[in-house]
């Protein structure tokens, strides 16, 4: 079993990491004339001391099962990155059909009917929303 | 008189046509996220933070105050029928469904409208009466000050939003370092970008509060696959003369402690109606039928949050500090219409305060309207399936993300972000500290790296200010308590029941 706050506490250890050896990179001055990497030198040796101290918190807590779902997130991250190149290649009103049909997806049950019916009504919206306020989204 | 007299002048320019729509849109939609489960005030304020763009300053404003306080409404009428908690809810679930079990529906609604209704209107006065003068007292801040009291704002926002002081003063902090993405404000050197042109400017806050609170919690609530049975018993909302003498001094109760507590950091509504609660555990005549059912376990908790929703915009306005995540994200909507909120800006933007605080009371008008008598057309809300809701909320998102810069291409960028929102949510951290740390975070840098050029490199100056040594003792204390508290294994939460019930996350 993963246990979730072991790997939480890896993960804010390795973010704090990274940008603690980022910060190195650029001049540190002193306390007095901070350069550029001082505060976020700071700022990453707290994070990762917080992370060390959740590390060893989770050796006295009851182990949390990680779980994963990626199948939902799949879909919706596809369906919002295909909405950016359906809109792009053809426009938006295309890709707000294309993002409708694709999220749907991800639900407990698909129906073209009810998925046509979002379609529809998003692009009405869509519509009012480049009349009302003056959006101008490409819609075509 | 000078309070009536700025209130009468906020009235002017609240009761303009297109203001009174901003604030029925913003009090609906309010009603709306605060009804469904799945959508909190946090997560619509991203969603619609791009639009403001387009919007006039005082109007966006206005609207987005509606919808945190309106959420308020919709979350106290989803509590009392069907038991759903939302963040500032919790408490009334207790009280306001055993009402609900007994038949008192309607009652329950009306106590939960009027108190509402009764600590919005406390609070409007303790915020047109205090923020100006705070407003002045904070003239008196220095570089030092500002840092202590962010500090204490995230150590009390991490504790009351994630329950767990580490893990939320971990994700403040991330955001802070998430904050130094972009060029340094005093060299101009282009810090974490990868000399990636789209990160030369920073993260965009819209970018982040999509992904973390937008795509994430699509992906989390269609996980849940919870059905919700729309509520369907009878509602007779009048009550007797008895019943309403028993609101109103439970609701004033209510209000001066939503109002205490809606100031300080890290409080919010979720504290408040604990708070409010409590006391009336003990100051009420009726509090031997508290948590079976008792008018006051709905009049307390439901004027508390109401209040404290409002009295939450004192240290954002007369500050520039905010001190909980949806405040936070009330000052980038400032930021992004070039207004600086702090000491100077009552006097700079006197039209937008009084304004604001003036919408507030008209809001809160049209909340008792539009939810006490058509509470029924609102619970039919309930047969909108989740199916049809999320592709509309990813709509917005997409629209929101491109409407921002007339960019397609940072909608792939809020994919990144949805993806690191993922992660979070997989990881149980708490996104809504990090996005106020986010939002602090170049503040914090500047405040700090010019106080240690004042004291040429000496922590000294953070005692010497009296106002910075007691915020910073008052940190200090608060993180003592919670080590005391966690070594000695004793959970105060046990000693109320409804501490029992874990506060989700949006403050």
């Amino acid at each position: 079993m993963t246990n979730r706050n072991v790997v939480r506490a890896a993960f804010v250890i390795a973010v704090a990491l990274s940008f603690s050896i980022g910060s190195l990179r650029y001049s540190i001055g002193t306390f007095a004339h901070a350069g550029p990497g001082l505060f976020p030198l700071v700022i990453s040796t707290i994070v990762l001391l917080l992370g060390v101290i959740s590390l060893i918190q989770s050796r006295y807590e009851d182990p949390v099962q990680m779980t994963f779902a990626i199948r939902g997130f799949a879909i919706i991250l596809t369906s919002f990155c295909g909405f950016a190149a359906v809109s792009y290649f053809i426009g938006m009103a295309a890709g707000i059909v294309f993002m409708v049909f694709c999220a749907s997806l991800a639900g407990s049950s698909f129906s073209w009917s009810r998925s046509l019916k979002i379609a529809a009504a998003l692009l009405v919206v869509a519509l009012l929303m480049n009349k009302v306020l003056n959006l101008d989204l490409p819609l075509y | 008189m000078d309070i009536i007299n700025n209130l009468a002048f906020g009235f002017q320019h609240a009761l303009t046509l297109s203001n009174l729509m901003y604030c029925v849109a913003g009090c609906v939609l309010g009603t709306i996220v605060g009804l469904l489960p799945g959508l909190g005030p946090l997560a619509t304020i991203s969603v619609l933070l791009p639009l403001t763009y387009s919007m006039p300053l005082v109007g966006a404003l206005i609207m987005m105050a509606g919808i945190y306080y309106g959420a308020m409404y919709g979350e106290s009428v989803s509590a009392i029928t069907m038991r759903i908690a939302h963040s500032s809810s919790i408490v009334m679930c207790i009280d306001g469904y055993q009402m609900s079990q007994k038949g008192k529906t309607g009652l329950a609604l009306f106590t939960a409208g009027l108190s509402s209704f009764i600590g919005g209107t406390v609070a409007i006065f303790v915020l047109a009466a205090l923020a100006p003068q705070l407003g002045e007292f904070a003239l008196k801040f220095g570089p030092a000050d500002y840092c202590a009291l962010m500090l204490l704002g995230f150590v009390c926002v991490s504790f009351f939003t994630t329950g767990s002081l580490v893990n939320g003063f971990t994700m403040c902090m991330l955001g802070v370092l998430l904050g130094q993405v972009g060029g340094d404000i005093n060299t101009g050197v282009q810090r974490f970008t990868f000399n990636l042109p789209f990160l030369s400017d920073g993260l965009s806050i819209v970018s982040l509060s999509l992904g973390c609170f937008g795509i994430a919690e699509i992906t989390n609530n269609l996980g849940r696959k919870v059905q919700n049975t729309p509520f369907s018993g009878k509602i007779k909302l009048m009550p007797t003369w008895a019943e309403f003498k028993r609101i109103i001094p439970s609701a004033l109760r209510g209000s001066v402690v939503g109002s205490i507590l809606g100031i300080i950091p890290g409080g919010g509504p979720v504290l408040a109606q604990f708070g409010a609660y409590a006391m009336d555990r003990k100051l009420s005549k009726y509090r031997d039928e508290m948590g079976q059912g008792a008018i006051e376990g709905v009049a307390a908790p439901a004027a508390a949050d109401e209040a404290a929703a409002r009295t939450a915009f004192i240290p954002l306005m007369s500050l520039g500090i905010p001190e909980t995540a949806t405040t936070a994200l009330m000052l980038a909507a400032f930021i992004i219409k070039g207004v600086h909120p702090g000491p100077n800006m009552i006097v700079d933007h006197p039209d937008l305060f009084w304004g604001l605080v003036a919408s507030m009371w008209i809001g809160n008008c049209f909340l008792l309207a539009l939810n006490v008598p058509m509470v029924r057309m609102w619970l039919s809300l309930f047969k909108i399936p989740y199916s049809v809701l999320f592709p509309a909320i990813l709509f917005f998102c997409c629209v929101g993300t491109f409407s921002a810069n007339r960019n397609l291409q940072d909608i792939y960028v809020t994919g990144m972000f949805g993806a690191l929102g993922y992660v979070f949510f997989r990881l149980g951290m708490d996104p809504a500290p990090l996005m106020l740390g986010f939002i602090l975070g170049p503040m914090l840098e500047e405040y700090f790296r010019r106080a240690l050029l004042m004291s040429e490199g000496n922590f000294g100056i953070f005692l010497e200010s009296p106002i910075s040594a007691t915020l910073l003792a008052l940190t200090s204390l608060f993180i003592l308590w919670q080590i005391v508290k966690t070594f000695s294994g004793k959970k105060s939460k046990k000693a109320n029941p409804a501490l029992e019930l874990q506060a989700p996350n949006d403050a």
